[in-house]
């Protein structure tokens, strides 16, 4: 220590509070998209809205900041980062009191793929969900899309913040600097003989009145989507003969979950509908095939119009058959499904809330305890 | 605020009992004009005995989940039954459940389902007013 003397501070608050806000929203990323239960996704989308938020001011940030956030401060050419690299190669990394080439280079990295995640996150859900300001601009197939782009990018997250921390590690062991300490007070020592740099103070007021205008920008291109009816939901026209014969011994399903042939199929079987004579009357049942036949799943484009259509060969209008809906409710117990509160794996609305409106949105998810 | 008063009350349960009691009256006469319909064509006199044996029955000779009227409609007339997916069905019995057996579309449909459902066949005329009688005594 003997050689490292004078502190300064070189990370101003807001860095330092956007730092650790970024770990927290990114860490409750992680855990609401991997390993808590899809009725948390309204969790998942918040974080995904703040970790925007935060990088969109981390990138006013670097412009108006004080010194050391400053873009310009770590903009370093490839040959100096080659250099660095060496230099940690042959373990004598030379000394930054800002960043230094490998650790900007994370930073550009990190933000180039937190924006590309927040992105594609939002054309899922617009696409896939038929929610948020992208509902009515994001077909489904584009959101699937969107899906897999998401979690590609999420797994290269995920190896650059093993990058980071590992690099992190690396340095504090190099050169004996408490980078994380750094990062929470602010403060890093200057070498003897390194003279501090002159320091330029950050400007909040045209800070806060760019990231003003621009909250001001995007919200209204935002706001002007969202008012886009979201695509894929029509409106259905009511059918008593549906709703009071189809709903005489279960719910009613939404006629988005099962495709044409389907129900076709389904209504010419109904002597024996599931071990059971459902029979009706031949005006009722034509009156109800039709219903069917104009909304079926083919009329729809939501995540269960999707989903469901892949029906299984055996049970061809059973919509707990498909291979969707049994990989979907793998984890729930079958003695879950025998609870007096739920009755039957049929009865979906006892755990979606709004499984008459064919939505099967992740937020109205329940599982009722008793 | 003034207190009830006996004359206040005494209207009260009149206006009650006459704004009831045409709908109850209603409901009856049509009950009572499905059964006859059923009765008038059937062989013997309905009985309620014979609806209870046949509520009561398991003739198993339908659909193999559906043994019984007993399997949805529970055991007891006077209880709630659930439909095999789950859903309650309210009481047969007309003492609990005043409007059953009212609307002879609706009676005919379940009629016609169930009984393929358990018996395996339709029902005859002489099995649907017993049944009724049955349920309309209870
Ligand atoms: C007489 C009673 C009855 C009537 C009336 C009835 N169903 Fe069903 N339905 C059942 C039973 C029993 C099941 C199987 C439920 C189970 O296994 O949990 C079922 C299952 C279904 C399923 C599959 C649910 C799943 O698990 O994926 C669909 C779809 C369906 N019914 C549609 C209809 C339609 C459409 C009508 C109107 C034409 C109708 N049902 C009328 C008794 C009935
Ligand atoms: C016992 C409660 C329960 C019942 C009954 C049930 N579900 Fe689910 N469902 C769940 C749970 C819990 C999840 C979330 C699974 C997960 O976290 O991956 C889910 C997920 C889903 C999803 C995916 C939602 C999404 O956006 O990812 C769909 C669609 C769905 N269910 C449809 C149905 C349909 C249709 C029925 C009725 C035929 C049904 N469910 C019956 C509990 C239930
Ligand atoms: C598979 C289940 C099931 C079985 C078995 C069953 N029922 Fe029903 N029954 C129902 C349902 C569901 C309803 C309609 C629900 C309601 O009216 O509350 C119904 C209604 C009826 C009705 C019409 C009620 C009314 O208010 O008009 C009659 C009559 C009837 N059942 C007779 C029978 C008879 C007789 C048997 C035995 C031979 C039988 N049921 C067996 C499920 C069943």
């Amino acid at each position: 220590m003997s050689d490292l003397n004078k502190n300064l501070k070189v990370w101003d608050l807001p860095t330092r509070v956007f730092h650790w806000s970024l770990v927290i929203l990114v860490a409750v990323g992680l855990i609401t998209g991997f390993i808590s239960p899809e009725s948390w996704m309204g969790i998942h989308v918040w974080a995904g809205y703040g970790t925007v938020l935060l990088v969109i001011f981390r990138l006013v940030w670097g412009i108006f900041g004080s010194e050391f956030s400053r873009i310009e401060t770590f903009s370093f050419t490839i040959k100096q980062l080659i250099a660095h690299i060496n230099e940690l190669i042959f373990l004598r990394p030379l000394h930054y009191i800002g960043h230094n080439p490998a650790g900007a280079m994370m930073i550009f990295a990190l933000i180039f793929f937190l924006f590309g995640i927040s992105t594609s996150g939002l054309l899922v859900l617009g696409g896939e969900e038929n929610q948020g300001p992208l509902a009515g601009a994001v077909n489904f197939q584009v959101g699937d899309m969107a899906s897999e782009v998401h979690t590609t990018l999420v797994f290269i997250l995920m190896a650059l913040i093993c990058f980071h921390i590992t690099g992190v590690i690396i340095e504090i062991y190099l050169t004996g600097e408490n980078l994380v300490k750094s990062m929470i007070d602010g403060y890093k020592v200057i070498p003897k003989g390194k003279t501090a740099p002159e320091i330029r103070p950050s400007r909040p007021i045209a800070a806060a009145s760019f990231l003003l205008a621009f909250a001001i920008l995007s919200g209204s291109v935002l706001w002007a989507f969202s008012t886009m009816p979201p695509s894929g939901i029509i409106q259905m026209a009511a059918n008593s003969d549906y709703a009071t014969e189809c709903g005489d011994c279960h719910e009613v399903y939404h006629p988005s979950l099962l495709p044409l042939v389907s129900w076709a199929k389904l209504m010419g079987d109904l002597e024996d509908h599931f071990g059971e004579d459902a029979s009706l009357d031949q005006d009722v049942t034509n009156n109800i095939s039709e219903h069917l036949n104009v909304y079926a799943a083919e009329a729809w484009d939501t995540e269960a119009s999707n989903r469901f259509s892949k029906v299984s060969s055996d049970a061809p209008y059973q919509i707990s058959a498909t291979a969707y809906w049994q990989r979907k409710h793998t984890d729930i117990d079958p003695e879950v499904f025998k609870r007096n509160g739920i009755g039957g794996k049929g009865h979906c609305v006892s755990c979606h809330s709004d499984a008459a409106t064919g939505h099967f949105d992740d937020q109205n998810i329940k599982i009722p305890e008793s | 605020m003034k207190t009830l008063n006996k004359t206040n009350v005494i209207t009260a349960v009149v206006l009650l009992i006459g704004g009831l009691s045409p709908n109850l009256a209603s409901a009856n006469s049509a009950r009572d004009t499905i059964i006859s319909g059923f009765s008038s064509v059937a062989e013997l006199p309905v009985s309620a005995e014979r609806g209870k044996a046949l509520f009561e029955s398991s003739p198993a000779a339908g659909k193999p989940d559906t043994p019984s009227c007993t399997t949805c409609h529970g055991a007891s007339p006077m209880t709630s039954g659930m439909t095999r997916a789950g859903k309650p069905i309210e009481p047969m019995a007309v003492s609990v459940t005043a409007e059953r057996f009212t609307d002879l579309k609706k009676v005919q449909k379940w009629f016609r389902r169930n009984c393929k459902s358990v018996l395996g066949r339709e029902c005859t005329a002489q099995e649907k007013g017993d049944f009724l009688t049955f349920m309309s005594s209870r």
